[in-house]
């Protein structure tokens, strides 16, 4: 990790402190010539500049590539710390990634930040990254970001273009005369921190109403938890010490609140080699990325979730003999069992089992259960909690990230009202997208219409900017100055990590700029948003040396921080009260309409990064489309099976959508995923899928005035028609095969306790690696553990070049992940299934069957044990692929750069400038699959070597298992029988998929461990793996 | 040869043989060029779809994750068992001295050369960098790396080149003395090229006993090739761990499918070959009659064959095995499996009739439903074991694209359009071995002595 250097003015992010302003100057043309147009000419210039110039080179490095003219200047001093060909990490936060601020390590090479990895050095980020996380690096080099201002094209002819550009100051002096005419109103995403400080004081002085609202506002939660419980702000939850957990809806591994954190928590509490494994209940209408988790599924409607967790409460309290909290009853089971769909005896059994437990914890319902009574439902959990005593031990209320949003969808429905009124004459958008996140029904674009100036400061040109007269283009996050809330009271700081890719400005600075012009610059710490920051910093942390810290720690923790109000935990404060008494649901009739966010798009915001559209759903493996789920027994009384596009009908609108089966829904219910249907956005998230919010009414639960996602009747019908609909995995069967192996948690804990295998023997054949080389790189990965999240094909894609395909290719079954993650039904003795999620990449077998097939010996087994492809000598016979029982390599059927489709391909400009320099881009037909990281294992073996030792154990850390949220894969070298990927190997729980083959893989999968009774005598023995050791 | 004059019609005489052999050779007329033109047409669609493949990718073809091969090897393997009748009628039955031989083996051995021909472009066709091609080949390299003589693609570089080498010599051996005869009647420029290619035959009688050595050898070294090739070829399944795919059954089961579906496109090809030249008195329903006695024997082999990869599957206990072999009977691909099933196994029963055999518009229609049901049958074996194999989870189909078919389809274009150039400048039946036969019924008739053949 290199730290800073010099002092924080101009980039200090980018390393190159107190260099001349002039490299800093925006010069997007030269980025464009010099370095990342891949044409024979610039790229010659490029590389004498790194050959002749020092200066040429440090100056790359550190801003992205400057215009030099015709003149080549040699450096008479190098810049410190900058190396051409070498990643420096840098620390940031991306405040608006997703569900939470993350704050990430970012690799930043030759100017270009490349990937991201997480952060966790200052006491208040994560171990992982979600997939949406990594994806922003797409964001960032969008090749449909706004490159420069934009204006209404005043002409309004037919064929006209709708925006012309404009210079920034024309679009700068727009701004600022929209903010002096009056009755403006900013309307913002989540702002914490100094920035979000920075936004209200700055609409307090040029007297303009700032909202800030999140589509996904978890507004409910906040409100229903400290009416309870007491607490400002969001709960946390802390799942790691839980022996038993109830999720009454929330997607918490995927979309809901803190999914990287929560993703850590839930694995630390089902840790079987700790010898503690938290049952798992999930309450809801469809088995969530979350749900597909859970040992136990209470098929509850949706938005009746609360009403369980009340009555839960309830046989909680009579079991504890304690009392509800205050001002609540709970009703019995029956009381709430039809209306649920459910059994009384299940909502009974849960919480006899709940109150039996020590540590038990509820979670409460997400949006996808958020209906016309969601803070009663928050509450309803906050009290299940507060009689388990789980609240201030694995629930923190107020002690979560705050939320940094003003309004909820009551507030926005408010001022829907006065923009048709024409009382808002201005309005300024920026950091959310209305027109598409909110429902249909609620005529936001209509309303957008009213007003008279209207302005966006975003970086895309999404729907509600298509809309606006004035656009301006923003800089994303990694190349802004910002900070961020996070949970437990820690403060990120992010930094400007690169040269911008476009003509685009800082927001904040932009708003300083209308302040300066209106006279009232006065008011800030700082002509420029990097000063505000600093010296808020500066005075905060007490000294420049303590925020050079920050910066490169990343931010600061809760003590560093301490006094702000920012990080007030709020865990002090009392409850509320004032607890509305809670209506017994009334059973719904009529087909239930589920919508909920999934883990790539989230609100629609990751739609237009390729990667994400191309990311297999975790439960379906869709890619590029919407989908309606549904029922075997619904889909077999409709007559549609998997494809068959049924139409979806709401009193608002309709729409249509191919059907996917899925066991893991109540039959009454149909979901379909939000975030897809976009009218514009950017080329890959344009007219693709439907928009679920077509179909929902505009109102709001008016205890806490959030949307009410749940509670639509909607009537299905077939049309007759077929759909594509690309599912990238064929079987969800494993047909009994030694894939996947799913044990009961008494047997597991039995055979953990009673032996261990050595599998690793196994792997320490002869043939399996050179007997000099003091290396068998091998890895586990354990299904226990493994979320189906999908983190690490995300991260695999930004590591390693992997080309997206687009929908065509896709539905040919030919993306390139070199890892993908099966999702597996397996059958239980009472009749039900239990999901076990498993990546399947390359197994790196020590007996690989892939080798001696091919004629060219473009794969052959590497003296460390991996299975090495080489690209240059592969003429793509695809014998290997043929020959591989894993299926996990991919075959180039294109160059999916410029090469071979005239878009750019998967690496449009400037898509291309985060490819990795350690990686090729692979061409037309050769064969590719994982290398399990090669490139960093020679790095570490490289730096080893210098320092005269061998490789430790845990310096090389793959793409995947840096970014798993929850530490399913561990990664090293089996020859080290004190590694922890040998420690892990020789685990009961050990096995080899496709075992019987004898192809003798380096990757150990660990059993999935699951509180269901699996049917005795399969496969899934542990003796029988035991067996194939002997 | 004694057992060969009932076989041979003892109408013509020399002369006339040498004029109705070679008349197609001195006035290719309309239809020949029309013809010629279909297949020139063919080709022309086959090699703009091989280079638009090269250009845009080979992701124009419809091979996929998980059918990495389809149509292109598929062809290839047919084309390559068509390959195996020419040697198999020249080679095997002249050891054996079936005398009936004669009139066929140099329009079979013809089709052996050119359908090796075809076969080899497949596996060009099929690579995703054609260009380095090569890199199979072993040439002194600087870089020192050889071809991986473990992979059964290299050994199949080996084993169909050979194949083509031998078989060509074999060919052009035996075309030695008819060459002298055109170059006799030849005028101008094509008589320096018959003349070059005759090597100067004079038809004495030490050049005579030269020959037929050699000739012999030939025989000798090609006849093992006939069973090496294709085994060779099959091991580029069974040497694999596919299910379906890994049998120690396939050589023999190969080489008897080649013979079945390489003597079954002879007759195909021979029916009207002998209409339009005109040699029903060469060309006899008795020839017929044996060739379609083969491809029943061979018919009945295949269909052991089904047969016995399905007991195996099932007693092999194996679940994924047995699990490969319903999905191929049952599965996605039951169509194509049950055209198989129909055309090799169900249509070639009705040659146990001797009406059948006799007939040549039943022999012809009969012969194509096997030729139809022999590429299906290494479809069926290709493309249904790849798609169903070991991993559930990445089970997937595959449908061919227009480039395939396309391919596919100008491969019999290929095939035909040197085997027209073949019969207007070569003689279809080996004047030589006819006059042979012809020579000694005539002595035997006059009780004199007719000479070696020779004009």
């Amino acid at each position: 990790m290199s730290l800073l250097n010099g002092s924080s003015d101009g980039c200090g992010g980018c390393g190159c402190g107190g260099t001349d302003s002039g490299a800093a100057t925006p010069e997007p043309e030269a980025l464009n010539g010099a370095a990342a147009n891949g044409t024979g000419t610039s790229r010659r210039r490029f590389l004498k500049v790194l050959g002749t110039s020092g200066a040429g080179a440090a100056t790359l490095a550190a801003c992205g590539p400057p215009n030099f003219g015709d003149k080549l200047i040699p450096s008479l001093v190098e810049e410190e710390g900058i190396t051409p060909g070498v990643s420096e990490t840098y620390a940031t936060v991306l405040a608006d990634a997703g569900p939470e601020p993350v704050a990430v390590h970012a690799q930043v090479r030759d100017g270009r930040v490349l990937g991201l990895s997480p952060n966790d050095r200052f006491g208040g980020g994560t171990s992982g990254l979600s997939s949406l996380t990594h994806s922003t690096l797409q964001d960032l080099y969008d090749p449909d970001r706004v490159s420069q201002p934009l204006q209404q094209n005043p002409s309004t002819e037919d064929g006209a273009p709708p925006f012309q550009y404009a210079n920034w100051e024309d679009a700068t002096a727009a701004l600022t005369n929209a903010v002096r005419v009056g009755g403006a109103v900013l309307l913002t995403g989540r702002v914490t921190g100094t920035t979000g400080r920075f936004i209200a004081d700055w609409a307090r002085v040029m007297g303009v109403e700032h909202i800030a609202w999140e589509p996904f506002s978890n507004q409910a939660l906040a409100g229903g938890t400290a009416d309870v419980s007491g607490g400002a702000g969001m709960p946390r939850f802390d799942l790691s010490s839980a022996d038993r957990i109830a999720c009454f809806g929330a997607d918490f591994l995927g979309t809901w609140l803190a999914p990287t954190q929560m993703s850590a928590g839930f694995a630390a509490a089902r840790d079987i080699e700790a010898h503690h494994h938290a049952k798992f209940t999930f309450v809801g209408p469809r088995l969530s990325l979350t749900g597909a988790n859970a040992d136990e599924w209470i098929e509850a409607r949706a938005g009746t979730e609360g009403a369980v967790a009340l009555a839960v409460a309830g046989v909680v309290a009579a079991a504890r003999g304690v009392a509800l909290p205050a001002g609540m009853s709970a009703g019995s089971p029956e009381s709430v069992a039809d209306a649920a769909g459910v059994s009384a005896d299940a909502i009974r059994a849960l919480g006899e089992e709940l109150a039996a437990a020590e540590n038990a914890v509820a979670v409460p319902p997400g949006l996808e259960s958020q209906g016309a009574a969601a803070r009663q439902a928050h509450q309803a959990v906050a009290a299940l909690n507060e009689v388990l005593g789980a609240v201030g031990t694995r629930v923190f209320p107020g002690g979560g990230a705050p939320e940094g949003t003003s309004a909820s969808f009551a507030d926005m429905q408010a001022l829907m009202g006065r923009m048709r009124a024409g009382q808002v004459r201005t309005l300024i958008v920026s950091g959310c997208n209305p027109v598409y996140a909110l429902p249909t029904a609620s005529g936001f674009g209509e309303a957008l219409a009213n007003v008279a100036n209207t302005v966006a400061i975003t970086p895309h040109l999404d729907e509600t900017a298509s809309a606006c007269g004035w656009v301006l283009p923003c800089h994303h996050a990694l190349e802004s100055w910002c900070d961020a809330d996070l949970a437990r009271g820690a403060m990120a700081l992010g930094q400007p990590l690169m040269h911008p890719v476009f003509d685009t400005r800082q927001r904040e600075d932009l708003l300083l700029d209308v302040a300066n012009a209106a006279g009232q610059g006065g008011a800030f710490a700082g002509a420029d948003y990097a000063t505000v920051l600093r010296s808020t910093w500066t005075e905060r942390l007490g000294g420049h040396a303590a925020w050079l810290d920050a910066l490169r720690r990343g931010g600061a923790s809760a003590a560093a921080w301490a006094g702000d109000e920012g990080a007030d935990t709020g865990e002090d404060a009392a409850p509320a009260g004032g607890v509305d008494g809670f209506a017994a649901p009334q059973a719904p009739s009529g087909t239930q309409l589920v919508v909920y966010p999934t883990a790539q798009f989230y609100d629609g915001r990751g739609a237009n990064r390729s990667w994400m559209q191309e990311q297999p759903d975790a439960i379906t493996k869709v890619v590029w489309n919407s989908w309606v789920e549904m029922h075997p027994d619904m889909a077999e009384s409709l007559g549609v099976d998997r494809g068959d596009v049924v139409r979806v009908e709401s009193d608002q609108g309709v729409i249509e959508a191919p059907v996917y089966v899925y066991r893991g829904i109540r039959p009454d219910t149909v979901a379909i995923p939000l975030g897809q249907g976009h009218t514009e956005y950017g080329r890959y998230a344009r007219n693709r899928g439907v928009n679920p919010l077509d179909l929902l009414p505009a109102s709001a639960d008016p205890a806490s005035g959030a949307l009410a996602y749940a509670g639509t009747a909607v009537t299905v019908e077939a049309t007759g028609e077929t759909a594509r609909l690309v599912v990238t995995q064929g079987s969800t069967d494993d047909h009994d095969r030694e894939i996947v192996h799913a044990m009961n948690v008494e047997d597991a804990l039995h055979e953990i306790e009673a032996h261990e295998i050595d599998l690793v023997e196994l792997v320490e054949a002869a043939w399996d690696s050179d007997p000099n080389s003091p290396y068998r790189w091998g890895m586990t990965i354990d299904l226990n553990a493994c979320t189906g999240c999908g983190a690490c094909v995300t991260s695999c894609y930004s590591e390693n070049n992997i080309p997206t395909v687009g929908e065509e290719q896709a539905a040919l079954r030919r993306e390139m992940s070199w890892m993908r993650i099966h999702r597996f039904e397996e059958e239980t003795e009472d009749g039900g299934f239990q999901t076990v999620q498993q990546p399947m990449l390359c197994q790196h077998c020590g007996d690989a069957p892939c080798e001696p097939v091919c004629p060219v010996y473009a794969t052959y087994h590497s003296p460390e044990g991996l299975n090495v492809q080489v690209y240059n000598r592969c003429v793509g016979t695809r014998y290997c692929a043929n020959n591989c029982p894993y299926k996990v390599r991919r075959f180039n059927w294109f160059n999916h750069d410029a090469r071979g489709r005239g878009d750019g391909g998967a690496f449009a400009w400037p898509l291309n400038l985060q490819l990795n320099p350690d990686i090729t881009v692979r061409e037309v037909g050769v064969m590719e699959k994982c290398t399990m990281c090669v490139h960093r294992i020679n790095k570490a073996k490289i730096d080893a070597k210098e320092e005269g030792r061998t490789v430790r154990d845990g310096e090389v850390m793959t793409a995947c298992q840096a970014s798993c949220p929850s530490n399913a894969i561990t990664f090293g070298n089996l020859k080290d029988p004190e590694s922890e990927v040998s420690r892990k190997a020789k685990s009961a729980r050990g096995y080899h998929a496709l075992g019987e083959l004898g192809v003798r893989p380096a990757i150990t999968y660990l059993e999935d461990v699951t509180h269901r009774h699996m049917p005795a005598g399969g496969h899934g023995e542990p003796a029988a793996e035991g067996g194939e050791a002997h | 040869m004694a057992t060969a004059e009932a076989k041979v019609p003892a109408h013509p005489t020399l002369a006339e043989a040498n004029r109705d052999i070679t008349r197609p050779i001195a006035m290719p007329e309309k239809r020949f060029y029309l013809v010629l033109g279909v297949a020139a047409a063919g080709l022309a669609l086959m090699f703009g779809a091989w280079f638009y493949q090269i250009g845009a990718g080979i992701g124009v073809a419809g091979i996929t994750h998980p059918v990495f091969w389809g149509v292109y090897i598929t062809t290839f393997v047919f084309w390559v068992g068509i390959a195996h009748s020419g040697t198999l009628i020249s080679a095997i039955l002249y050891l054996f001295r079936s005398g009936w031989r004669t009139t066929i083996n140099r329009t079979a051995e013809a089709m052996t050369i050119f359908a090796v021909m075809t076969a080899g472009l497949f596996p060009l066709i099929h690579l995703g960098r054609v260009w380095y091609f090569y890199y199979l080949m072993p040439y002194p390299s600087q870089r020192q790396i050889w071809p991986d003589f473990r992979s059964p693609l290299v050994m199949d570089v080996f084993a169909v080149s050979t194949y083509l080498t031998i078989s060509a010599l074999f060919w052009y051996t035996g075309l030695i003395p008819d060459f002298a005869i055109l170059r006799d009647r030849a005028k101008g420029w094509m008589y320096k090229i018959y003349g070059a290619f005759s090597l100067g035959w004079q038809g004495t009688v030490s050049e005579w006993r030269h020959y037929r050595r050699i000739y012999l050898y030939m025989a000798g070294i090609a006849t093992p090739l006939v069973l090496s090739v294709h085994s060779v070829v099959s091991w580029d399944f069974a040497l694999s761990i596919v299910p379906g795919w890994h049998s120690t059954i396939f050589a023999p089961y190969f080489v008897a499918g080649a013979i079945f579906s390489g003597v079954a496109l002879v007759i195909t090809i021979m029916i009207p070959l002998r209409w339009a030249f005109g040699l029903e008195a060469y060309i006899t329903e008795n020839h017929f009659e044996n060739m379609a006695k083969l491809v029943l024997l061979t018919s009945l082999i295949v269909g052991f064959s089904y047969g016995t990869e399905f007991f195996l599957a099932y007693y092999s206990a194996d679940p994924i095995e047995i699990e490969s072999f319903r999905w191929r009977a049952l599965g996605a691909y039951a169509l194509p499996f049950w055209v198989m099933v129909f055309c090799n196994v169900v249509v070639p029963q009705a040659l146990w009739f001797k009406k059948v055999r006799t007939s040549l518009p039943a022999l012809f229609a009969l012969t194509i439903f096997v030729n139809i049901g022999m590429w299906y049958e290494r479809f069926v074996i290709i493309v249904t074991s790849l798609a169903h194999e070991y991993e559930p989870g990445g089970w997937g189909l595959y449908t061919p694209s227009w480039v395939e078919m396309s391919i596919l389809v100008g491969s019999f274009c290929w095939f035909f359009f040197w085997f027209l150039l073949f019969s207007r400048s070569l003689p279809v039946i080996s004047i030589a071995e006819v006059k042979e036969h012809l020579a000694h019924e005539h002595s035997h008739a006059e009780g004199g002595d007719g000479g070696d053949g020779h004009e």
